[in-house]
């Protein structure tokens, strides 16, 4: 797992498989980009912390048009504002894609815990890592839309 | 003992050891925050038996403060310093709880600090949680810890 290489096609197929499942949707990933302060522009912002044999947050940034856009996608409702449907569907998502990231841990003998989810919302926001931490973005698109999902972390064990 | 008085001795003594500053708790506990201007949050997960969110939620200018207290140098601008200070804030609080909920606290993993900054952003639990909010102040001004735990 400490090749940086894999943890992208993790982070890709994990999501990927996330969204063909529980929303019906093809996704279409970019480049990953690896340790780079990454600055995306983002008004929603879920994350979850991973603990145990990898210490990392999962994070999923969203312009308030995609969050709309996959909240309206995973309810089956069409959605006109970030309310707390948006923030629990977005947390949902990043759980279960950390969920992913955890069964792949698991199946090279890593035994990663996951938090809970929790959503920041704003206009102006960033989100950082600490300085020593490894950092990789996936771009993806749903149709016309562009959202985040990044992993910064630490190997321990 | 209750959590929130553990938590708040924690905070104490962790302000006073290591960021030579004395807080104290400066108001009611609150179940739900107001959306945060011009302010930095420390942010660590915690997994395991407990599962649950820390954040330590702190003003501009009373980041710059605890900075320099902590660093022992004069900070003047939001840099990667004080998102260091701050995560190590949240780490060090982190780890307290840690052992508050567990023995020794085993079977609870922290996660890797991380810090949101920015004008205005709000700061919410997704899953149900339980939340405490406890507001503190010290010289620099207020700030508060949230801790969230899955019921």
């Amino acid at each position: 797992m400490a090749d940086q290489y894999n943890i992208a096609d993790e982070i890709i197929t994990g999501t990927q498989d996330v969204f063909s499942t529980m929303l019906m949707v093809d996704l279409v990933s970019e480049a990953a980009i690896e340790n780079q302060k990454c600055r995306v522009k983002s008004n929603l912002t879920s994350m979850i912390g991973l603990g145990g044999g990898v210490k990392g947050v999962l994070a999923i940034h969203c312009p308030a048009s995609a969050a709309k856009a996959i909240t309206g996608a995973f309810l089956g409702m069409e959605v006109d504002e970030l309310n707390d449907d948006v923030k629990d569907a977005i947390g949902e998502i990043a759980n279960m894609v950390a969920g992913n990231l955890k069964v792949a841990c698991a199946k090279r003998d890593i035994d990663v815990k996951l938090a809970i989810p929790t959503s920041i919302v704003g206009e102006s926001f960033s989100v950082s890592g600490m300085v020593d931490a490894k950092l990789v973005i996936v771009p993806f698109k749903m149709a016309e839309e562009i959202f985040w999902v990044e992993l910064m972390y630490v190997v321990t064990g | 003992m209750e959590l929130s008085d553990k938590i708040i001795e924690a905070a104490k003594e962790i302000f006073s050891t290591m960021v030579m500053m004395e807080i104290s708790v400066c108001g009611d506990h609150l179940s739900t925050s107001l959306p945060l201007t011009e302010s930095i949050s420390g942010v660590i997960g915690l997994a395991g038996t407990h599962k649950g969110v820390l954040a330590i939620h702190i003003p501009y200018k009373v980041a710059m403060a605890i900075t320099s207290s902590f660093l022992g140098m004069d900070v003047d601008e939001i840099n990667e310093d004080v998102e260091d200070a701050v995560g190590e804030l949240a780490n060090m609080l982190g780890g307290n709880v840690k052992s508050i909920l567990s023995e020794k606290g085993r079977d609870i993993d922290l996660s890797l600090p991380s810090t949101i900054t920015g004008r205005q952003y709000d700061f919410q639990p997704t899953k149900e949680a339980e939340r405490i909010i406890i507001p503190f102040q010290c010289d620099a001004g207020e700030f508060t810890i949230d801790l969230q735990l899955e019921k």
